[in-house]
């Protein structure tokens, strides 16, 4: 095991259609980076000391890595769906571990105290049983069988829905959920968290989504995803410790917490640990 | 009416907010602000060659600039929130509506810094948005002693939304509320109004409905 | 174990801190506060009863400061749990018949009131929080530099009750002294018992430019 494992993963750095010959300067765990493209428009990115970093352009973004992959990026089928709406929501920043930003996207108890009234209301609260693994095979977490009572799913939902989910951890500064898509019952809206860690206690977030919605103009799409992220944002930059905590102790979950409990499981097994702590205070 | 909106803006959200709680109802028009930056597209520059948001248009008027599409919407659809018709009311109001620009160009800007990227000298935001907070707790404090709940008298007025959202937003650009009673307490009368809208980053008051369940018995 | 303020000499070690001014904590509100660089949840509860928590919810760590009161209890903000007056929680939403286990709990700290002012100690004292005879609470302002730059320019000590009294504005007043972290300090103001609205005003601008006065000496030249 290297002395970081995270080196060896791959991590948003851009929206490929906002990519400049100039380039832009970020950083990566530390490192400062610069996203730029070439003359056919495709991603390049330099490290700080002038060296290239492998790259790929994928979901509406440029992704980087400042180690060697032992793998491709994960997977999303429904990307290449026809009929599908792909939606870069628009980068933001946020004073938080990369980790907590993902936890945060993978919890639903959440809904009805911090996006009122659109993703849950009280006394709609309590979040039935459902179903969570780490998949060996793929080596991903996912939850399944998740279920939620919502006043507004998504802008394209006609009023309140009870709403199912998946949410899955490819990567471990990636969150996945599908839900459910009102206008195709059968499918699924694919939204994504993908998250750019700067240091252990700042990051970017990336969201995109791949949705079946035929009638919402992009912006709205926009803004919907945007209106969530933020009223997430105050929660994110209040949180404490600033690491998340992989050791129990600290932290008190509950049942409706399996999937964050799977989660930094997953992250202590594999030393992802940029962003985390280990000692319970 | 129509209002070309972005939902992360303060500025925008002070004309919905005014249209929430004035009880009118305006069609909004969301503007790609980020990642597309459409309002300095042609169409929007046409409309409004500052390249600002938010833009309002009425039967054929167009109007920029926050306080000036509150005072528009104010005098044609709730005119208690211009406060009273006296000279001093008017200068008031019209003190505080100038104010908010301070409030939009320091807190607004460190905002957009810390969010969006957007570039700015943030430590000279930051020390300008406290001074600004700083003066509106000290005009608060004033208001207090002579028996007012509101920066321009006993009832809400457009100099209190125009100055509102930036005050509860600081912490999004780095600038701690902590400081500032007085602020907190008018923040939250101006939450507890009826017809009130929040924006992202301004929680909804939970304690102002009861807890919906009974307390689970211990034995 | 009593922590003094970053080795000052002028001031006895405290049992009590202000941290508010009544007032300034109504009903079902919660402010943050910082005592000895313990961060904590001040707030008051429908019944009018205070309290200082530590600012952190044991569920995913947020900051019970940005919660909510209803009736007697506190909520945080993130995913609603409700902690009863020992700090115990009580109900978890998401479960809302389970009895939460006893182990979830908020550390209580030791909080009173006394002359309009909100005062709190990190452990049991066994006295009451100092009098301060007949003065009034007027208001509170937090200054970028620490008390003893403030206590300096006012010519007065701090007493052992954490006080500054001097006159502002020809006003008597006592400066209630909070330190801070990072070299701050918050001044929790009353006035003479009777001072008129009029002269209250004019306390406040005298407090500003003495605020003024104190950030600019922490200014390098």
């Amino acid at each position: 095991m290297t002395a970081n494992p995270m080196i060896d993963e791959w991590y948003p750095v851009g929206i490929l259609t906002e990519l400049s010959p100039e380039g832009r300067d970020t950083m990566l765990m530390g490192e400062p980076i610069t996203v730029a493209c070439d003359a056919a428009g495709d991603p390049v990115v330099t490290a700080g000391d002038g060296r290239s970093l492998p790259v790929r352009a994928r979901y509406g973004h440029a992704w980087t890595s400042l180690g060697t992959p032992a793998k491709e990026l994960f997977d999303i089928p429904e990307a290449d769906q026809p009929g599908r709406r792909l939606v870069d929501v628009g980068v933001v920043r946020v004073k938080c571990s990369p980790l907590r930003a993902v936890e945060n996207f993978l919890d639903i108890a959440h809904f009805p105290f911090v996006h009122t009234d659109i993703l849950g209301a009280e006394p709609n609260t309590e979040v039935q049983r459902y179903e969570v693994q780490i998949r060996e095979e793929v080596d991903e977490v996912w939850a399944t069988k998740v279920k939620f009572y919502q006043p507004q799913a998504a802008k394209s939902a006609e009023g309140g829905i009870t709403t199912d989910y998946m949410y899955r951890v490819p990567a471990p500064t990636v969150s996945i959920l599908y839900k459910t898509c009102p206008p195709r019952p059968g499918e699924w809206d694919v939204i994504t968290l993908f998250v750019q860690p700067l240091a252990e206690d700042l990051c970017e977030v990336w969201p995109w989504m791949a949705l079946f919605d035929d009638q919402t103009p992009m912006t709205d799409l926009i803004h919907f995803q945007q209106m969530i992220f933020l009223q997430d944002r105050s929660i994110l930059e209040n949180q404490l410790p600033r690491l998340l905590p992989l050791d129990p102790g600290m932290e008190i979950p509950t049942r409706a917490d399996l999937t964050s409990v799977a989660y930094r499981r997953w992250l202590k097994r594999h030393g992802f640990t940029y962003g985390a702590q280990l000692v319970a205070a | 009416m129509i209002l070309y909106d972005y939902v992360l803006s303060p500025d925008c959200y002070k004309v919905r907010l005014l249209a929430a709680l004035a009880g009118v109802k305006i069609t909004l028009r969301p503007v790609d602000f980020h990642p597309g930056g459409e309002h300095k597209t042609a169409p929007f520059l046409a409309m409004n060659p500052s390249g600002t948001i938010p833009i309002f248009e009425d039967d054929g008027v167009i109007l920029t600039e926050s306080s000036a599409i509150l005072t528009y919407l104010a005098a044609k659809a709730g005119p208690a929130w211009l406060g009273d018709d006296t000279p001093e009311m008017r200068g008031r109001v019209a003190q505080w509506l100038a104010f908010s620009q301070r409030l939009s160009a320091s807190i607004g800007k460190a905002r957009v810094h810390d969010m969006l990227n957007k570039p700015a000298d943030i430590e000279a935001c930051r020390k300008a948005g406290t001074q600004c907070l700083r003066e509106i707790e000290a005009a608060l404090v004033d208001q207090r002693l002579a028996g007012h709940d509101f920066l321009a008298g006993d009832r809400p007025t457009i100099a209190d939304l125009a100055c509102f959202p930036h005050s509860m937003l600081a912490p999004d650009g780095g600038i701690s509320v902590d400081p500032y009673p007085a602020i907190r307490l008018w923040t939250r009368r101006v939450r507890a109004l009826p017809g009130f809208i929040e924006m992202p980053g301004i929680h909804r008051l939970h304690d102002l409905k009861p807890e919906p369940g009974p307390i689970p018995e211990r034995v | 174990m009593q922590n003094d303020n970053r080795g000052q000499t002028t001031q006895m070690p405290q049992n009590w801190t202000a941290v508010a001014l009544s007032r300034d904590v109504p009903p079902q509100v919660v402010i943050p506060s910082v005592v000895d660089g313990r961060e904590l949840a001040v707030w008051r509860s429908q019944s009018g009863r205070v309290a200082a928590w530590d600012d952190r919810c044991p569920h995913r760590g947020m900051r019970l400061s940005h919660g909510f009161v209803r009736g007697e209890a506190l909520s945080c903000i993130y995913h609603g749990w409700s902690y009863n007056e020992a700090g115990l929680c009580q109900r978890i939403p998401a479960h809302p018949d389970l009895v939460p286990p006893d182990a979830i709990r908020v550390p209580v700290q030791v909080a009173a009131e006394s002359g309009g002012v909100i005062w709190v100690a990190l452990q049991e004292t066994g006295q009451a929080p100092p009098s301060l005879g007949e003065f009034v609470p007027m208001r509170s302002v937090t200054v970028e530099a620490p008390a003893t730059t403030v206590a300096a320019l006012t010519g007065v000590e701090i007493d052992t009750a954490g006080a500054l009294s001097v006159d502002l504005a020809e006003t008597p007043c006592v400066l209630l002294v909070q330190n801070l972290p990072a070299d701050r300090v918050a001044l929790h103001v009353l006035v003479a018992a009777g001072t008129s609205a009029a002269a209250q005003a004019g306390v406040s601008r005298a407090l500003e430019d003495l605020r003024r006065r104190a950030e600019s000496e922490r200014q390098p030249a």
